[in-house]
């Protein structure tokens, strides 16, 4: 059962974050002409569209992952313990508090993208790079872990 | 700065205490609850399991929301304007100065 909410816990994580890089690349580099090639494609997606779907996987993924938490704890923890993996442990442990930060910036978060103000476009802006940081480092911190020490396995 | 309506300052009011309190439940190890998932046992506030290790992790996420729960809805109706001119701005710079001491908190991982 644990490897089936590994993977799609890593499923849901691969959605957010293909939500999250489009939204966090039209906004710091909006296409402003015709969409041509796929990269001014990628960039002149409509950002607005994705808050509500990069909430419900961030709540998802997070949600999942915390379930998954437990069994880590107990097995795949250890493993790194006992082999010295201290980096990949503290990249992981960092994962587990970015994640939980995240959870707090999601109402700011909606709240700045449902206004759409000119004034709020910085906080705006910030908040989804934030935003973005956090599900890149989660994504690549569990794929590290979970290479060195897959769930039952 | 425009005006914002109450769940604006809500938002910003929880996204800021949440981050400060959270780094501080965490340097302070100061749960809510503690789980032990060896034994699948559920303690209040900083308590270890009986057996195997304890997790503390929801326990800090708990205390984070009642606390930034109780200081956006304090904000969100202040009287006035005055929730309305908080800086949108701290809810992201606090959040990121949080995880930047939490980087901190943790460097000995990185320095062994």
């Amino acid at each position: 059962m644990w490897i089936a909410l590994v993977i799609t816990h890593g499923l849901l994580a691969f959605l957010l974050l293909g939500a999250i890089t489009h939204q966090v690349v039209s906004v710091w580099a909006p296409a402003r002409a015709k969409a041509g090639n796929f990269i001014a494609r990628f960039r002149a997606v409509d950002s607005a569209n994705y808050v509500n779907a990069i909430i419900v996987l961030y709540l998802a993924t997070a949600t999942l992952g915390s379930v998954i938490y437990t069994d880590y704890r107990i097995t795949a923890r250890l493993t790194l313990e006992q082999g010295h993996f201290w980096k990949s442990f503290g990249v992981f442990e960092l994962k587990e508090h970015f994640i939980a930060i995240g959870l707090a910036l999601l109402p700011a978060y909606w709240y700045f993208w449902r206004a759409s103000s000119d004034d709020d476009a910085a906080t705006r802006k910030l908040l989804t790079t934030l935003l973005a940081f956090i599900v890149w480092w989660a994504f690549l911190a569990g794929h590290i872990v979970n290479n060195i020490r897959g769930l039952g396995t | 700065m425009t005006d914002r309506s109450r769940f604006g300052v809500f938002a910003v009011t929880f996204a800021a205490v949440y981050a400060a309190i959270y780094y501080v439940a965490l340097a302070n190890n100061w749960p809510l609850f503690s789980y032990g998932p060896a034994v699948g046992e559920w303690t209040l506030f900083n308590h270890p399991a009986s057996d195997g290790p304890t997790m503390y992790w929801y326990g800090w996420i708990a205390t984070s929301i009642i606390a930034a729960g109780l200081a956006g809805l304090i904000a969100a109706f202040l009287p006035g304007k005055l929730g309305a001119r908080l800086w949108p701005g701290f809810a992201w710079l606090v959040p990121s100065c949080a995880m930047a001491a939490i980087v901190y908190l943790l460097s000995g991982y990185f320095t062994r």
